[in-house]
């Protein structure tokens, strides 16, 4: 598959359209978490394992040199022959010398991420071996010419009528589609390789540096039968599998089968350290001889990312593949399209980066949305849309933007008086198409965009120009707010701008809209422009802080956590780096700061009678924040009845630029929330973002107009008599 | 019989393992598919496996012997059936693909997981436990460990080279459409038969 240019609208359209992936894909992440909750159960707090997974690689890739040098004079002293290639043409010219050297014709191989990662088959098949792969998953695919979708199931795109396809197809005869016969076929074909086999090749789940021992965790016995039956075992490791200690395994084993397929543990664990005893026919007798073992450890970019002060954390991967499992994008379109050259999703995308280069991680990194959800899963703690948008930072940085894109940012968006003014006249170009708030009919190019979801007018009067109307003059001030609305806020949804004015000015509060505040700059770094984010960071922090405020609230979370960034962002400018420090300290969340005001002034009471309302948990809010109790506990107070919607933490499909470029990814996922509203019985949707209120309101006025759509600030102010 | 370690009982945690732990482990372990036997003698055990063998129809075996085995005399009890029984380890090199049967020892239990813990060093015990249909092991019950990191407190001072690991049920798979489907490369039954007796020689 030609991987350098690809047509990613195809493939995603294509992929859309495959009913048999979505089936497999859309039951699989049904099932997945309450599977894998089930599965933790009896081992104690996750949290404190994926921490000590963490910790104990984090650690080890922090000394990886002597670490390595460690499991490689261990296996040496035990008589392994370890070998480390620089890249994959330099670890096939190695493999395939010892081939020739020891008269080797047939290989079998159990699972190898690795060895599919440098396409090592089909090197082996060109130089003569027969190379066959006896993973089940990985055979179907071996069979079908394709690459792993996912990397626990590589299979899981497929189902079983195509398995027998090519079953028949490899056996040269009719095989029924019936799943156990399929696996039947699969033991009786497979046994006979293992049997005659010169050579087994496996990957490895750990290496252990203490004993020089490699751990293989399989289901199927051919992790087993590929180091039991060959007289030469070869292991394919790359360096993020080392471990320092024997016991440091436990830490991984707790985890990695739990996560990975919910199992408590696989059909099998196997520990080798050194060579191990194999029997031999000689002479047509069978005799004991020391099998040889090979160990080769594979860098191919991986020690480049050890040295990379942020990239290293991908060395707490332990390929357990979670992330993949609730990744709202990876289950609609699978690996094939969320992937590259091997590795799929998220943290397909950084390994591919370093792996395969970053020209592929650019054909498909739009597809992460940062939602965060893996984050909550991975075994290793990585933060996988932080370091994906790390490497977009440095793809800017590299190759800078591209030009329309660039002419936006640094000629309009940064230009907060240019920027807002085009916002103006927006509201007034889309007349013609707007009903209510929302845009109801399109021109014919946009119909796409708004089939399934009406697309937010401007609003004719945004918020900056209602300040004067809205502001109360208040005696003697508890505190002094400086509110920064964000440009959602201010152009689309200035009502909720005035209802986060009345019920703070109901709790005695002095509130000011600063006039030089800017888009927070989230879109801007989301697609790598440090520079122009730095440059609105200035202006936000100037026009925040000119108030001297107590207190700088923000009703939304994405622009909430742009406020906070700015240190981080600005740390190397030594004016502006200590500015965005002390103001870090000032900025809240509208929804807890109120929570906690109306705690003191006992309000946060739970009321009753009111209707029934649900409430969506923005990505931002929840993963980032860590805010999910206080907008509940406001809604209760205010009131109504809070029925919890299915998955009330999924993404709602926006996340920014994507849900417009990605409509067709974007669509399904608001259909599933709309659907999961729709389940409720509720009257009012809530939520506490405006980006998630652009998606849910546009989705529930075309699917589901009788609910309403409203930020927990409106609940708030329509309690609150004028 | 070459061993990773000689005797992994002597690096058992104190306190931390013991009988009280079994009826967990059994749970767990049926949970993945294993058949569990429980007798309190050695010499039960043999019925047990005799029961088993007549059900499946068992005609030759390949076995590799441990204390418990021995004990409750298996391979004469499976000879006394008229079953051909391979213990030489050539012989089993090249009946293992075809016997009916393998048996083995196991040295302790994980209650957490369900999971046996098997020094499989010896490459005749890796035949035998990989190649057959049908996997039959003896654990002697009162050798259970809570959980994996118990287990991995004996297996550090134990693995200083060799070949170990857990066996948890049958080979599995669930590479076509996600349906679990037992027995793959490995054997399709794992029969654990624990034998509350305890048996001098340290190991199973």
């Amino acid at each position: 598959m030609d991987r350098k240019t690809r047509n990613l609208k195809q493939e995603i359209a294509d992929k859309l359209k495959d009913e048999t992936l979505r089936g497999a894909l859309g039951r699989f992440s049904e099932v997945y978490p309450t599977a894998r909750a089930k599965a933790y159960e009896n081992a104690g707090d996750i949290e404190t394992l994926r921490e000590a997974v963490r910790q104990m690689k984090h650690e080890t890739v922090s000394r990886l040199e002597e670490v390595t040098a460690r499991f490689e004079a261990e296996a040496t002293k035990r008589g392994a022959k370890v070998f480390r290639a620089k890249d994959g043409d330099d670890l096939k010219a190695y493999l395939v010398a010892l081939c020739k050297e020891k008269k080797v014709k047939r290989v079998v191989k159990s699972k190898s991420m690795a060895s599919e990662e440098i396409d090592l088959s089909k090197h082996l098949e060109a130089n003569g071996i027969t190379a066959t792969e006896t993973d089940l998953g990985e055979w179907i695919i071996a069979l079908a010419g394709q690459k792993p979708s996912h990397m626990v199931m590589p299979a899981i795109h497929l189902n079983r009528f195509q398995v027998a396809d090519y079953f028949s197809k490899e056996l040269d005869r009719e095989i029924s589609p019936e799943i156990a016969h399929l696996v039947q076929e699969a033991r009786k074909e497979l046994r006979q390789k293992f049997l005659q086999a010169d050579m087994g090749i496996s990957g490895a789940n750990f290496g252990i540096a203490e004993n020089g021992a490699v751990g293989l965790v399989t289901n199927e016995g051919n992790g087993r039968m590929v180091t039991t039956l060959p007289r030469i075992h070869v292991v394919i490791i790359g360096y993020e599998k080392l471990i320092p200690t024997v016991k440091d395994a436990a830490k991984i084993l707790r985890v990695l089968p739990r996560n990975a397929t919910a199992q408590l543990m696989t059909s099998y664990m196997t520990m080798i350290s050194g060579p191990t005893p194999a029997m031999v026919k000689r002479d047509d007798k069978w005799v004991e001889e020391e099998r040889e073992m090979h160990i080769i450890l594979l860098d191919n970019g991986r020690l480049k990312a050890a040295k990379d002060e942020k990239f290293r954390e991908i060395f707490q991967c332990v390929r357990c593949a979670a992330c993949l499992n609730v990744c709202p994008v990876y289950t609609l379109v699978g690996g094939h399209v969320y992937g590259g050259h091997t590795y799929a999703g998220g943290i397909g995308a950084i390994l591919t980066a370093f792996l395969h280069g970053m020209n592929q991680f650019e054909q498909f990194h739009e597809l992460c949305i940062g939602c965060r959800r893996c984050t909550t899963v991975c075994a290793g703690k990585i933060d996988i849309p932080g370091l994906i948008e790390e490497l977009r930072i440095r793809k800017v940085q590299e190759k800078g933007l591209p030009f329309l894109l660039k002419q936006t940012f640094q000629n309009v968006i940064s230009n907060r008086k240019l920027f807002h003014s085009l916002l103006r006249l927006a509201a007034v170009g889309q007349k013609p198409f707007q009903s209510g708030n929302l845009i109801r009919h399109l021109p014919l190019f946009l119909a796409g965009m708004a089939k399934d979801r009406s697309l937010p007018a401007i609003a004719d009067k945004p918020l900056r120009d209602r300040i004067g109307k809205i502001t109360k003059k208040i005696e003697k001030p508890v505190k002094k707010i400086a509110f920064f609305s964000g440009c959602t806020m201010d152009f689309v949804f200035p009502e909720t701008g005035e209802s986060v004015f009345k019920v703070l000015q109901d709790l005695g509060m002095e509130v000011i809209f600063p006039e030089g505040q800017s888009c927070c700059g989230k879109p801007v770094v989301a697609l790598g422009d440090v520079e122009t984010t730095q440059k609105l960071a200035r202006a936000n922090i100037k026009a925040l802080e000119e108030q001297n405020p107590d207190v700088i609230i923000s009703a939304c979370p994405t622009c909430m956590e742009s406020l906070q960034h700015y240190a981080e962002l600005l740390k190397e400018d030594p004016e502006w780096g200590p500015k965005a420090e002390a103001m870090a300290k000032k900025v809240r969340e509208f929804c807890s700061f109120v929570a906690e005001e109306y705690e003191k002034r006992g309000r946060l009471k739970k009321g009753k009678g009111g209707p029934k309302v649900t409430y969506h948990d923005s990505c931002h809010m929840k993963r980032v924040l860590g805010i999910d109790k206080a907008p509940r506990q406001l809604l209760e107070a205010a009131g109504y009845e809070l029925v919890e919607m299915k998955d009330s933490d999924k993404c709602c499909g926006m996340s920014g630029i994507f849900g417009v470029k990605y409509t067709e990814l974007s669509m399904p996922m608001l259909e599933q929330k709309i659907s999961n509203i729709r389940e409720t019985g509720a009257e009012i949707a809530t939520c506490a973002c405006s980006g998630c209120m652009v998606q849910l309101q546009g989705g529930l006025d075309k699917q589901l107009p009788g609910v309403r759509m409203k930020h927990v600030a409106d609940i708030l102010a329509e309690k609150i008599k004028d | 019989m070459r061993k990773t370690c000689d005797n992994w009982k002597r690096h058992f945690p104190a306190g931390k393992f013991g009988p009280h732990l079994f009826a967990e482990f059994e749970m767990r372990t049926k949970a993945v598919s294993s058949e569990v036997f429980r007798v309190s003698r050695a010499t039960d055990a043999a019925a047990v496996l005799l029961g088993l063998v007549e059900a499946a129809q068992v005609k030759n075996a390949v076995l590799v012997e441990s204390p418990l085995q021995e004990a409750a005399g298996i391979t004469a009890a499976l000879r006394s059936r008229g079953i051909v029984v391979y213990t030489e380890s050539d012989q089993i090199a090249a009946h293992a693909d075809t016997a009916d049967i393998g048996i083995s020892g196991v040295e302790f239990g994980i209650a957490e997981t369900g999971s046996v813990f098997q020094d499989g060093y010896d490459i005749a015990t890796r035949l035998v436990t990989i190649l057959p249909p049908l996997h039959v092991v003896f654990l002697p019950s009162s050798h259970i460990v809570p959980g994996i990191e118990e287990a991995f407190e004996i297996i550090t001072p134990g693995f200083e080279r060799g070949y170990c690991g857990f066996i948890t049920g049958p080979s599995r798979t669930a590479d076509i459409e996600r349906v679990l489907t037992i027995g793959v490369h490995g054997p399709s039954r794992l029969a654990i038969i624990a034998v509350d007796e305890e048996i001098q020689g340290g190991n199973a």
